[in-house]
């Protein structure tokens, strides 16, 4: 068995609030916003500066040393951890040039860095102790409890030169200087695991971190058991997420969307108005708890369950001058003898999708999509800008950095190509998830005038933009926006449609919580974005889910009884959005609501019967979820009507319509048509185009002409049909459905 | 009408407002005013001000930062017209933390406030040996030597720089202050330095007091 430890999976997490704390800034200080506005400035270059490595080695107490009741031979675990020297550097620097804030701001996180790193810490420590079966009976730190002489012997036992190079002064301090030093004392008891540190045994009386009430936390997910310290005051929810979890949390934490679910296991916890909103007097007792409304009060053992698992739309619908060329999915992973590659990525408010291209032909050779883990921030993009504003910008830009990381890695990794062939990125995005990722402020993003801080197309460094120790050094393109509604997604996506080239008008609708949409050609394009609503992504139904399996996708009626079918045929869950709007095309059919979308009085009640789930709960379509829906197919169908006539154009002067987005790539017309979402006058000219992000960036990459991509946005204008009278008026007619049928 | 801007530069330096002490400082330059009165009355009094309050824990380390930077955005615009009205320096400081001893946010601290009281002074950083901290004392020629150490086990070296000192006849030269989180008044009367502070504002104060005192 190993004596010694590298600790290679080390994460510094450092927050506004503990950094702010540490400094003895209070929030009601006249001076909090000017260090929360510098902290937010400054931080993503001070984490780039954070290089955390940490060691773990077995010893014993030597002769010299006296350690309060431990005599010599004592057997231990030496730790150390650090975060290097060059954020102290900076620090330094920062003081030495006159910017004082800097300089202990840059301390600060620092100390906040350095502390946080021990979470990982203990981590590894219960993995050895278990190998080893050893518990730990104390935790000790020079100079309190034992003589600063002892950080040479851990220096020396632990080679930490040659394997962290970590020097030692001669007055036997650690340097660089954010490094700490810790014994832990073994024991024969493999249950003790005494190692947090003791705030009232420290010496550091003015440390502000001093906190007495710390808590522990027993997790128990479906990964096995973990332990995490938090301090008093934040929700369970911000705990997790701090601490690497992903717990589902589309309201962003507001306790309105009731999916944030834990069960207390051991401890206890207040039942909150939230709480009884969600669950079941039964559930209640048995301990369930909205996590973000639990601040939790005392250690307690805590079990997080499973989150949903999508299915995600990765495949695009690439349309080149001579060719219709279909990119297939996943299992057309080439081996290949490419020198070169480029990457597309499409940076969605819910998923990302990268793509590997073959740089000399565009064929797409290779596919990764994940969540995006900013999620737990909030599921659509207004909640993420108010928790921008609400001073978690850094921990959204790091979130989607670490996940564009992640995402590259994986694609690298499973094609087997190396970092160094990457030739070229691109990106897509909605404005919003651009800001997030650069760090810019969103204030203005979401008030009149609604004012971006860059609309641009952006070039830089992959490395610059991600950080992090990566291979891949490639130039990266970020696609240019329209507005701070409509993003370089859609941009990509007309790009994809081939609307630079289009003589006659066309139209292109993307079909998610945002609903933008254009019309055009290549000399002007009208854009706008509907704010559809979640309908479509089965938000706010009440038995609505994502595109998950078992998600009910496709209903037919046949004598007000419900045919279906699931995603992955998997056994009923809920109803995702095609579900929904296939289920009321019936339901119109078959006249089981009128015109104005009111349900029969046998259903009025209790809601429509759509399928059983295998615990035999009934799957429901509520006269609520019936006018969720026609809010959101009405501002799509408003928002082509106003389209169509502020640019001058009929219905049938249209020469296509391109549907996109994951939601449109399942979409029946006809459906979609009947419930009176689409024009019927459309019917011939639809074409499903799936992710014609990501098309579009591939069609970049492959023909490069950024100046197709700037005249496609200098020839448009965005309509803000949120102050278009007329609009409000088509949006209440588009909200009836036309009970006769004449196909 | 001197009196009046020069209370709003010293009230917006207490609140760290940089960009208006900046520009009244050039306003009240404009006018006339003699730059050694704005320095005095304007920026050091104020950041007194500030020390004090810090130290009756009215206001904390961020609002004295944002003080302190305020003062150095005035003294920018100020410091070549004080150096045309030929104006000293309140004294001289060499200040370092001692050697083996890595830490240096508190020493930090207290140059800025050393600055603020109106002192020149000399930053070595850590880690610093007697004879660099006393050979730049007597290159300058220093009013106050500053050592600071925050280990019980770099302490001891306080008390090497001052036997150097007597050794080589310098000790009355110099006025000798330590601090650092081990370091108490005990300490300091046994090694023989003259004082001992607990915080930046308090350093100020008595480096202030102890150079008008020599």
């Amino acid at each position: 068995m190993k004596k010694t430890y590298v600790l290679d999976k080390l994460t510094a997490r450092v927050t506004l609030e503990l950094v702010l704390h540490g400094l003895d800034c209070a929030e009601d200080s006249p001076v909090y916003e000017e260090f929360a506005e510098e902290f937010h400035r400054i931080y993503p270059k001070a984490e780039k500066m954070i290089r955390p490595v940490g060691m773990l080695g077995f010893g014993e107490l030597p002769e010299q040393i006296p350690a309060e009741e431990f005599p010599a031979g004592t057997k231990v675990l030496y730790g150390v951890l650090s975060i290097g020297e060059e954020l102290s550097s900076a620090s330094t620097k920062a003081f030495a040039e006159g910017d004082y804030v800097q300089g202990m701001l840059y301390n600060a996180i620092a100390d906040a860095a350095l502390f946080s790193l021990e979470q990982d810490m203990a981590r590894y420590l219960r993995e050895i102790c278990e190998e080893h079966h050893v518990g730990i009976r104390k935790r000790l730190e020079a100079p309190q409890d034992i003589p600063m002489e002892i950080q040479k012997e851990v220096w020396e036992c632990l080679n930490l030169k040659n394997s962290l190079d970590i020097d030692i002064t001669c007055g036997y301090m650690l340097y660089p200087v954010k490094t700490s030093c810790l014994v832990f004392v073994l024991d024969a008891e493999e249950e003790m695991f005494e190692v947090q540190h003791d705030c009232s045994r420290c010496q550091r009386t003015d440390c502000r971190h001093r906190n007495i009430s710390d808590l522990t936390l027993q997790i128990i997910n479906e990964a096995g058991n973990s332990e995490i310290r938090c301090r008093k005051g934040s929700s369970l929810l911000e705990v997790l997420v701090q601490n690497g979890f992903h717990p589902d949390s589309p309201c962003g934490g507001t306790g309105r969307c009731g999916k944030c679910k834990v069960k207390i296991i051991n401890g206890r916890a207040n039942i909150t108005a939230a709480d009884e909103a969600c669950f079941s007097a039964q559930e209640l007792q048995e301990g369930w708890r909205l996590a973000c409304r639990l601040v939790p009060e005392q250690n307690m053992t805590v079990f997080v369950p499973k989150e949903q698992t999508y299915q995600i739309l990765e495949t695009g619908v690439l349309q080149d001058k001579n060719e219709k060329t279909e990119c297939a999915p996943e299992e057309m992973k080439q081996e290949t003898e490419a020198s070169c590659f480029n990457v597309a990525i499409d940076i969605g408010t819910t998923t990302l999708v990268f793509q590997l291209l073959d740089g000399r032909s565009g064929k797409v050779l290779h596919t990764v999509s994940m969540l995006n883990r900013q999620r737990t921030f909030g599921a659509d993009v207004i909640s993420r800008i108010q928790a921008a504003n609400a001073g978690k910008l850094d921990g959204l830009s790091k979130a989607i950095r670490t996940d564009l990381r992640n995402g590259m890695q994986k694609l690298l990794d499973e094609s087997d190509v190396n970092g160094t062939k990457i030739r070229r990125i691109a990106i897509g995005a909605n404005t919003t998830m651009i800001h997030l990722l650069l760090g810019y402020d969103c204030s203005t993003l979401g008030v009149y005038p609604f004012e971006a801080v860059t609309l641009s197309m952006l070039n830089m460094n992959w490395t610059e933009l991600v950080g992090g120790d990566t291979s891949c050094h490639a130039e990266t393109v970020i696609f240019p926006g329209f507005s701070a509604f409509v993003g370089g997604d859609i941009v990509s996506g007309l790009y994809a449609c081939g609307f630079d080239e289009k003589e006659e008008p066309a139209l292109l609708i993307d079909l998610g919580t945002n609903g933008e949409m254009a019309l055009g050609n290549r000399n002007h394009l009208l854009v706008t974005s509907t704010a559809a609503g979640p309908a479509f992504e089965g938000g706010n139904i009440s038995c609505g889910t994502g595109s998950v399996a078992g998600a009910v996708c496709s209903v037919t009626l046949e004598k007000k009884v419900a045919q279906i079918k699931t995603l992955w045929n998997k056994p009923p869950v809920g109803i995702c959005g095609t579900g929904v709007v296939e289920l009321m095309a019936e339901l119109v059919r078959e006249e089981v609501v009128d015109e104005t979308g009111l349900l029969e009085e046998e259903y009025f009640e209790d809601g429509f019967p759509v399928a059983e789930t295998a615990e035999g709960k009934t799957l429901v379509f509520t006269q609520g979820d019936i006018r969720e829906l026609q809010l959101a197919k009405a501002a799509v169908r408003a928002g082509i009507e106003i389209l169509l006539k502020r640019y001058g154009v009929c219905k049938e002067q249209v020469t296509e319509v391109y549907v996109a987005g994951g939601f449109g790539h399942g979409l029946n017309k006809d459906k979609a048509i009947a419930i009176g979402m689409l024009p019927k006058e459309f019917r011939e000219k639809i074409t499903v185009v799936g992710n014609s992000c990501v098309a579009g960036l591939g069609r970049f990459l492959q023909e490069g002409s950024e100046e197709a991509v700037y005249t496609l946005v200098k020839n448009a204008e965005e309509i803000n049909l949120a102050m278009d009278a007329e609009f409000q008026n088509c949006y209440m007619e588009a909200m009836m459905f036309e009970t006769d049928t004449d196909e | 009408m001197a009196a009046q801007i020069i209370n709003e530069i010293s009230e917006f330096l207490q609140k760290g407002k940089a960009k208006n002490v900046k520009t009244l400082v050039e306003e009240a330059l404009q006018q006339g005013i003699d730059p050694k009165d704005i320095l005095n009355d304007g920026l050091l009094s104020a950041m007194m001000i500030v020390g004090g309050k810090f130290k009756r824990n009215e206001v904390f380390v961020p609002e004295v930062l944002v003080a302190a930077r305020a003062m150095n955005a005035g003294l920018a615009i100020l410091e070549p017209h004080l150096v045309e009205a030929g104006n000293e320096p309140k004294g001289k400081v060499v200040i370092g933390t001692v050697k083996g001893d890595m830490h240096d946010i508190g020493k930090n601290l207290v140059s800025m406030m050393l600055k603020g009281a109106g002192f020149e002074i000399y930053d070595l950083g850590t880690d610093v040996d007697a004879e660099v901290l006393i050979g730049k004392a007597e290159e300058v020629g220093a009013d106050i030597i500053c050592m600071s150490a925050l280990l019980t086990t770099t302490m001891p070296y306080m008390q090497t720089v001052i036997d150097v000192l007597k050794e080589k006849g310098l000790r009355s030269k110099y006025v000798v202050m330590v601090g650092g989180a081990p370091v108490n008044e005990e300490f300091a009367n046994k090694i023989g330095a003259d004082y001992y502070t607990p915080d930046a504002a308090t350093a100020a104060e008595v480096a202030r007091k102890a150079v008008e005192n020599k």
